[in-house]
């Protein structure tokens, strides 16, 4: 840090705070902006008030379509925890195909959303499935599964192997030491990847537009919010999104952090 | 204790990995009661043993029997043996008394049993305050004791333990020496202790094994492994030792001449019937300890010649000399051993001195 000189060290703190505020302002906008009345495009900031919440409340399309995004959520998240887990717990350890198997769970996570979106759509054509909540979880947990699937691997790598071995060697079966000690190993890392994909599946917009039947969810309703031109609570749905992500992702932290370190602290 | 039965017996033991031969026609019996130490040098083979006894690995051939019967093929959790880990492969997320009751509570016994059982075997490891902690929480010589516990608690028939000192500081290193000493005493378990540190062999073992590349060359007690080395590489391996090389000469009751560079020496091979058939002429060493090595004076009639001391090290309670012996052009770098006294040794760097060691206390390695 002070290896460098101090007229620079002022100059690289200037651009990235300038960066800083670019970059993220226009976060917090939307999130003051909707504690106070807009009219004709100018702010009233005489007066906070919780009204577009209100508003957002009554509306009927709104919380419907919230419905639809925790279901879709908490289905996506159960699919893909057990499916992710099962796939690192076969692959640990094995050599042949696994690279490609990475290959091919990382693909739709890195494609671009409409690729994997219209990819999805063709195949549910193909053979004939309808599309609704049904395929938007399908969806959803392709997407989402890399990031399950590499959450568990990396703690089951982190984890020594002698620990399956003294298990086996105090003379517990197979059953007892996946009970007694992988899975509570692990668990931490599951529910850490847990969170991960239930951001994710909560913001999907692109994929789930594709695949979609007649119900949509919420980043979806929000799209087809702004079509039909800017209202006030679009500020609050948009504020209320943003702070359960954020919320979502320090729960993620917490819960990925090495659990050594988080004994060493106490 | 019945020292003199066999727990355990390996018969041609084989292992492979995948085409790389790692040990070679293993034979190995291990008392039962007894403290065997395997040493050797590094990628010996030692934890592959203790790994197939334990049962981690399949044999690539031969067999292991407990008590006569045939096991090789008996599963890992069923074996009545257990390990203690190099890196002690503590549960993290269970406590001190967790891990230690685990192989009860596995085994589906009752709680007031298991916690009465977990208590003896924290007592007899001196760890009775700690049993709520987790292992992050301890140190690593009470890791290796949890470690120690959670292992005696299964009453196994055979402790296995891969060098569980390597880890420590030499301190805690004698201290945890002296404790799985006592332990074993104490319970009277067969132990089957690795280490690639001959101290730690010499002061723990009844007996120890010694490997080098897959073979077992050596298997005995300390004593004898130090004063009857039955080949090069533990003559040299084991302890401090000068070799000469020469060829034997005719057996005379007990005693064998072999020329050397040095003349001709006279060794015991007491004890030793390879030795006493070994055909004359035959390449091989004669070997005496540095201790064995001394000032000859009028009297020495056997195993004389003259050297010239290179060097003086004074190492506290014994000063070690470094002595060029015989002609020139086929001098012997010897060492020579003795007591350390306060007013100096009798011995001057760059002085040509007489030298000589007893028959009975030089011994013959063949090539
Ligand atoms: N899983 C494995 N696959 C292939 N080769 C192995 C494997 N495990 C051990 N080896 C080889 O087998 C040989 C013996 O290994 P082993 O671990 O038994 O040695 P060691 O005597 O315990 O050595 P150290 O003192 O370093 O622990 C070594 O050459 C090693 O490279
Ligand atoms: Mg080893």
């Amino acid at each position: 840090m002070s290896a460098l000189p101090r007229p620079s060290t002022i100059f690289l703190a200037a651009i990235t705070t300038l960066v800083a505020v670019l970059l993220y302002s226009p976060l917090f906008v939307p999130i003051v902006s909707s504690f106070f009345i807009i009219s004709h495009g100018n702010v009233d900031w005489s007066s906070p008030t919780l009204s577009t919440y209100v508003a957002l409340a009554g509306n009927h399309d709104i919380l419907a379509a919230l419905r639809t995004t925790l279901i879709v959520g908490v289905c996506t998240v159960v699919l893909s925890v057990i499916s992710g887990t099962l796939l690192a717990l076969y692959y640990h350890g094995r050599r042949s195909g696994r690279s490609i198997l990475q290959f091919i769970v990382f693909l739709p996570f890195l494609m671009p959303p409409i690729i994997s979106g219209l990819a999805l759509l063709i195949f549910f054509r193909e053979i004939g499935l309808e599309r609704s909540l049904l395929t938007v979880v399908i969806g959803h947990t392709v997407f989402v599964l890399a990031i399950v699937y590499r959450t568990v691997l990396m703690r089951l790598q982190s984890m020594s192997r002698t620990l399956v071995e003294a298990s086996y060697d105090l003379g517990a079966s197979g059953w007892q030491t996946f009970w007694r000690i992988i899975l509570p190993n692990l668990s931490s890392a599951m529910v850490g990847g847990a969170i991960l994909a239930f951001a994710l599946s909560f913001d999907e917009t692109m994929i789930t537009i594709l695949v979609t039947g007649t119900q949509s969810t919420l980043p979806v309703r929000l799209w087809a919010m702004m079509r039909l031109g800017f209202s006030p609570d679009i500020n609050a749905l948009v504020a209320l999104i943003l702070m359960f992500t954020v919320l979502l992702c320090v729960l993620a932290a917490r819960f990925l952090i090495p659990k050594q370190m988080a004994t060493e602290r106490n | 204790m019945s020292q003199n039965t066999d727990l355990l017996t390996l018969r041609s033991v084989s292992k492979s990995y995948g085409t790389v031969p790692v040990l070679h026609d293993i034979d190995l019996s291990i008392r039962d009661g007894e403290f065997l130490t395997v040493l050797g040098p590094s990628g010996s083979g030692k934890t592959t043993v203790l790994r197939l006894i334990g049962g981690l690995e399949p044999l690539s051939s031969g067999e292991i029997q407990l008590d006569g019967q045939d096991i090789s093929r008996m599963p890992i959790n069923r074996r009545p043996f257990n390990t203690v880990f190099q890196d002690y492969a503590l549960f993290p997320h269970m406590t001190v008394s967790g891990n230690v009751g685990y192989g009860l509570s596995v085994r589906h016994l009752k709680r007031k049993e298991i916690a009465r059982r977990v208590g003896e075997a924290l007592e007899l490891v001196q760890l009775g305050r700690f049993a709520e902690r987790f292992p992050a929480q301890l140190s690593g010589g009470q890791r290796q004791r949890v470690a120690l516990a959670r292992a005696l608690i299964c009453q196994p028939r055979l402790i296995l333990l891969d060098e569980p000192l390597a880890a420590l500081d030499l301190e805690l290193r004698r201290q945890m020496q002296e404790f799985l000493k006592s332990i074993q005493r104490e319970i009277k378990t067969t132990f089957l202790f690795v280490t690639h540190d001959q101290e730690e062999a010499i002061g723990m073992a009844d007996r120890i094994c010694v490997m080098q590349a897959g073979h077992i060359r050596q298997l005995g007690t300390p004593h004898e492994l130090y004063y009857k080395p039955n080949c090069e590489f533990v003559a040299r391996f084991f302890g401090e030792n000068n070799l000469v090389a020469g060829r034997l000469g005719p057996v005379q009751d007990g005693q064998r001449p072999i020329e050397t560079a040095l003349g001709r020496l006279v060794c015991s091979i007491s004890d030793q019937p390879h030795l006493k058939a070994a055909p004359d002429g035959a390449n091989a060493f004669a070997a005496f300890r540095p201790e064995a090595l001394r000032l000859a004076d009028a009297n020495d009639g056997d195993n004389r010649f003259s050297g010239s001391i290179a060097e003086l090290a004074f190492a506290g309670s014994s000063t070690v000399a470094t002595i060029m012996a015989g002609a020139d052009d086929a001098a012997q770098r010897l060492r020579l051993r003795m007591p350390s006294r306060i007013d100096g040794s009798a011995l001057k760097s760059g002085e040509t001195v007489s030298l000589c060691f007893a028959p009975h206390e030089g011994h013959l390695v063949l090539a």
